[in-house]
């Protein structure tokens, strides 16, 4: 599944999502916070980097968190 | 497990990789080995509560397949997660009021990879009625430090990972008053309250707020506290036990009259978790009176300061392992 489009309403804050995952709550409000400090497309692109490792890695244990998102 | 001086120093001649939280007298003669410890003579037990100078907290990571010390300093420091293993966790332990403790409390939130590679950990204190200092302790060199801190990098299997939580039993009320700062500080000045500019100090004394709870802000759901250290009527300052953000809107937490029992109230549902690794801090201890009261299943070090990513005041903190 492309979270790509997902991750992109979370950043600019065009969707809300709260999720059971400590670090992910916590690094979709640091997001959220640069790119609203700084809306470039630059920015997008590195929060948008966060975003896609944390879930490469973290993938085994956010089944619920992608299903989820993927309902956004 | 709590344990005597004896039992840990075996501990450590078995070659078990270490995490340990002790007064300092007992720290001062463990012997070398593979581990990492802070100062502190205050623990929450299974039995509860209690300030202990006999014995130590050890937490045994015995799923680690490597591991590695690190002492940093104020210009190190922000180097941590490049130094974490691709799959692990690091301990990270810093002296209270230390410049590096300082350093890592502003800047970790920025740091890259925080999120990637989890760090918890805890700020080492003293005997608050005794006059001391707090340190820290690489166990591999055998050295002590009052401003450097100490990380543990351990490697965990490929089957295994990393999971934080927190438990926080303040809330706020969101049509309560929405205090923010224009820089990111620990001593503070002026603040908008509800976008008037305000001496923060001045606020807190004529609305006679009750300083020994938090100012909270949401990080996407997850409330995080900012407790206070100190109000100066005369300088107009407050100082603080963690930074301030800008860009964040902080609101007073709403008042707990009972700590113990809001404790076992957010503690329903985690009964099952088995931590690696928990704290609390000594502000929830000492104004929560929590002296003979247990946390079930968290049991660990009460501290100066709490690490879950970053710094983090009132807070329970833990770690626990996960199966992928």
């Amino acid at each position: 599944m492309d979270l790509d489009p997902k991750f992109e309403k979370l950043i600019k804050k065009q969707a809300a999502y709260k999720s059971d995952n400590l670090g992910l709550n916590l690094l979709i409000s640091r997001l959220q916070k640069n790119y609203s400090a700084n809306q470039s497309r630059e920015e997008l692109g590195k929060c948008l980097d966060e975003m896609r490792a944390f879930f490469k890695k973290y993938n085994s244990i956010l089944g619920r968190d992608i299903e989820a998102l993927g309902k956004l | 497990m709590f344990v005597n001086l004896e039992e840990a120093s075996r501990l450590i001649h078995e070659g078990r990789i270490l995490h340990i939280a002790a007064d300092e007298y007992l720290l001062e003669q463990l012997p070398k080995g593979k581990w990492i410890a802070g100062t502190t003579p205050y623990f929450i037990t299974e039995h509860g509560g209690t300030v202990c100078k006999d014995r130590l907290f050890v937490n045994d990571i015995t799923d680690a397949v490597d591991y590695k010390t690190v002492v940093y300093d104020k210009n190190s420091i922000l180097n941590i997660t490049e130094d974490a293993y691709s799959n692990g966790i690091t301990f990270l332990i810093m002296p209270y009021a230390s410049d590096v403790a300082v350093v890592y409390a502003k800047e970790a939130p920025n740091l890259s990879n925080l999120y990637i590679n989890p760090i918890v950990g805890w700020i080492s204190g003293y005997d608050l009625s005794a006059d001391s200092t707090a340190k820290v302790y690489d166990g591999v060199s055998g050295e002590s430090y009052y401003n450097k801190a100490v990380a543990l990098h351990v490697c965990l299997p490929d089957d295994q990972m990393v999971s934080l939580g927190i438990v926080n039993i303040f809330d706020t009320d969101e049509n309560d008053t929405k205090i923010e700062f224009a820089e990111d500080a620990l001593s503070v000045e002026k603040c908008l309250v509800d976008g008037k500019e305000t001496l923060l100090a001045d606020y807190i004394l004529q609305n006679q707020i009750n300083t020994q709870l938090p100012l909270i802000a949401d990080y996407n759901s997850v409330l995080i506290n900012v407790s206070i250290k100190t109000v100066s009527e005369h300088n107009k300052t407050v100082d603080l036990y963690a930074p301030v953000f800008a860009g964040k809107e902080y609101r007073f937490s709403r008042p707990v009259s009972n700590y113990a029992a809001r404790f076992k109230e957010h503690l329903q549902g985690l009964e099952d978790i088995k931590p690696i690794f928990s704290c609390n801090c000594i502000l929830n201890y000492l104004y929560g009176e929590l002296e003979g009261k247990a946390t079930p299943p968290f049991t660990g070090p009460v501290t100066f300061g709490e690490i879950a990513y970053q710094l983090l005041n009132q807070t329970l903190v833990y770690a626990e392992i996960i199966r992928k």
